[in-house]
């Protein structure tokens, strides 16, 4: 365990990223975010679940820089009375939790679907990628208003509130597989034909197991590269969606609904309520991307930039 | 009975131009503990006939005639799975270039591993120690440590012991050697192929040896077969093919090495080149290139036959020895 920690560090992978600030920076970041949505039951003033602690006296104030500001509140309190800076930390957990998940959830589909593909061929392979471009050719957002529509209006909304988050995964995660599938088979098809698949047979291994053991760890590079952008992208796809109303409830904010929250309000001069949350979800991403733009050139040894 | 006997084998890829036939009536047997060469330029069929032994042409080919058996069972019929338990545990395979043939993400012990839990179920502690065992056998030096080390850790010829390791970890009964020295510098490839004599010796594996390297067919085999264009031109025990090659090409070839020449001479070469699979000339193959071509060549195929302790397909076999 040691010599592992010991090794990455001696590694040339690591060199080059404590030498790159932006890498170093994007990291940073993504780390304070990270930790303050694990951490936010105990760093927030309060729980913007519990309907006991929020008082709708305090509602619309705004942040403390500002006449009228309350120091219980530093980035103010929304409509509902809840505190901004607690509700942004909860709601980034809630967004990472769906972006981080639903990029599972794709890149298990996308993975698999793409090694069988890649390695299979034929009419599995025709099969499974006429299936994807014709997902391609619809947008991800429409599929999942349709979706999402369909689903909220048929099930009632206490039912849909409890599901939101699961249903949010879902919907993302399986809109999204060809992403990885075109990536994965890509790949599979160029490593298929390297000689240590041909050993590999020769040696008696299973289909499965050339798939999974032999050519899935030599395509780790390309997936790791599309997971980062993919996270970042499955977390604008939810904001969005939670912008349009059909994404998390209010009172399980993300910083989509929040940020859609407070759009009722921004022309009434109440603008905290949209700003804020949007500029968290502004450096997150730029964060998330950042560092997989770095993860690629860092990961392709054909793109060394002169320095 | 022999171990392995191939008859009339005939491998098609079906193009749009028609079917192109790879392998033409290719026979051959193998006893056990018998070392067999197969010579033959770029494109002959050599590695083709190895594939087909194993099952593993690619997709569009296929077998189209002819039979394969080995050790009484008919090779050419079994299913994927029938098929998946020969390979690696009872006929192994070596390729060329051991800096390939090795996955660069698993371990060697990894890798070893898995091919003997492919074929037998024994526990984890039993199959490194039996691993290790074979690692020592091909002369690895400390084997312990290089259980554990990547392929990109180790040099090109610690690299190629280590696939001769994996290929003789289940005991097959035969090993398909295709070019295993080629990509080696020449010191090592004397050391490879040593080592290789000594291991089939000491288990009574049979090798069937794939080069152009007529040097090392005539240290290393017993029997040889010259191909040419998809068909075996000439076969039979080592020694009398070398010495006194009855078949042009056979001549050509051994006629074409760099020592049978003067220091500063130009080096002979067979005129010409292989013909593609699409366009094989009538008759003998070999006649646009042939010396001693005549009419009959061009349009009459020459059937293999015994002249003097080997089997020719030429028709002007008895003249030419």
């Amino acid at each position: 365990m040691i010599a592992a920690v010991q090794r990455a560090i001696a590694s040339d992978f690591f060199y080059q990223f404590r030498r790159d600030p932006v890498a170093v920076g994007s990291t940073l970041v993504l780390l304070v975010f990270v930790s303050l949505a694990v951490l936010a039951p105990l760093i927030a003033t309060q729980n913007p679940y519990d309907p006991i602690q929020i008082d709708i006296m305090d509602s619309e104030l705004p942040p403390v820089w500002q006449q009228g500001g309350d120091a219980r509140f530093v980035f103010g309190t929304d409509p509902q009375g809840r505190d901004m800076w607690s509700t942004i930390l909860y709601g980034t957990g809630v967004s990472l939790i769906i972006g981080i998940f639903a990029v599972m959830l794709q890149a298990v589909l996308g993975v698999t679907l793409g090694l069988m593909s890649g390695y299979i061929g034929g009419r599995l392979d025709s099969f499974l990628m006429r299936i994807a471009d014709i997902q391609l050719s619809f947008s991800t957002l429409m599929v999942a208003i349709i979706v999402l529509a369909v689903f909220q209006a048929a099930f009632s909304a206490q039912l849909y509130a409890d599901l939101a988050i699961i249903m949010l995964v879902l919907v993302i995660g399986i809109a999204e597989w060809p992403q990885y599938a075109r990536t994965v088979r890509a790949n599979v098809l160029a490593e298929k034909e390297k000689e240590y698949v041909d050993a590999a047979r020769v040696i008696g291994l299973s289909r499965l197991r050339i798939m999974f053991r032999h050519i899935l760890p030599n395509t780790l590079t390309p997936i790791l590269v599309i997971s980062t952008v993919q996270v970042a992208n499955a977390i604008v796809a939810e904001a969005a969606l939670s912008f349009l109303g059909l994404g998390m409830p209010v009172n399980q904010p993300s910083l989509g609904s929040l940020i859609r929250n407070g759009f009722d309000y921004i022309l009434s001069g109440q603008w905290w309520i949209t700003v804020i949350p949007s500029i968290v979800l502004i450096i997150l991403i730029l964060a998330i991307n950042l560092l997989g733009d770095w993860l690629r050139d860092a990961l392709n040894p054909k793109l060394y930039k002169e320095t | 009975m022999p171990l392995l006997e191939v008859r009339d084998l005939e491998v098609e890829f079906p193009m749009r131009a028609g079917r192109l036939k790879a392998l033409r009536g290719v026979g051959f047997s193998l006893d056990g503990g018998e070392r067999l060469g197969i010579v033959g330029e770029s494109g002959a069929g050599k590695s083709m006939a190895a594939y087909a032994i194993l099952n593993l042409i690619t997709e569009p080919g296929r077998i189209s005639a002819g039979e394969i058996s080995f050790d009484g069972t008919r090779l050419d019929t079994l299913d994927d799975e029938e098929m998946r338990h020969i390979r690696g545990n009872r006929i192994a395979m070596i390729f060329q270039d051991p800096m390939m043939t090795l996955n660069p993400v698993l371990t060697v012990g990894t890798q070893m591993v898995e091919c003997l839990h492919a074929h037998r179920k024994m526990p984890e502690a039993e199959a490194r120690a039996l691993a290790i065992a074979k690692l020592r056998e091909v002369a690895i030096p400390s084997p312990e440590q290089r259980f554990d080390a990547y392929p990109h850790e180790l040099s090109g010829g610690l690299r190629q012991r280590v696939v001769i390791a994996i290929a003789l970890l289940l005991d097959p009964a035969i090993i398909i050697a295709d070019e295993p020295t080629t990509a080696l510098d020449v010191t090592i490839q004397a050391e490879i192929m040593g080592l290789m004599i000594e291991l089939c010796d000491n288990h009574r594996v049979g090798l069937i040896l794939i080069t152009h390297d007529l040097a090392v067919v005539s240290d290393v085999t017993q029997r040889m077969l010259v191909m040419y264009a998809g068909r075996v031109v000439e076969a039979g025990p080592t020694a009398d093919v070398i010495d006194t090659p009855a078949h042009p090409y056979t001549i050509g070839l051994l006629h074409a090495l760099p020592q049978k020449n003067e220091p500063g001479g130009m080096l002979n070469q067979i005129p010409g080149n292989m013909p593609s699979l699409a366009e094989v000339p009538t008759g003998c193959a070999f006649h646009p290139r042939c010396a001693h071509a005549d009419a009959r060549c061009k349009s009459e195929l020459p059937q293999l036959r015994m002249v003097k302790e080997r089997r020719v397909a030429c028709h002007h076999a008895e003249a030419l020895t």
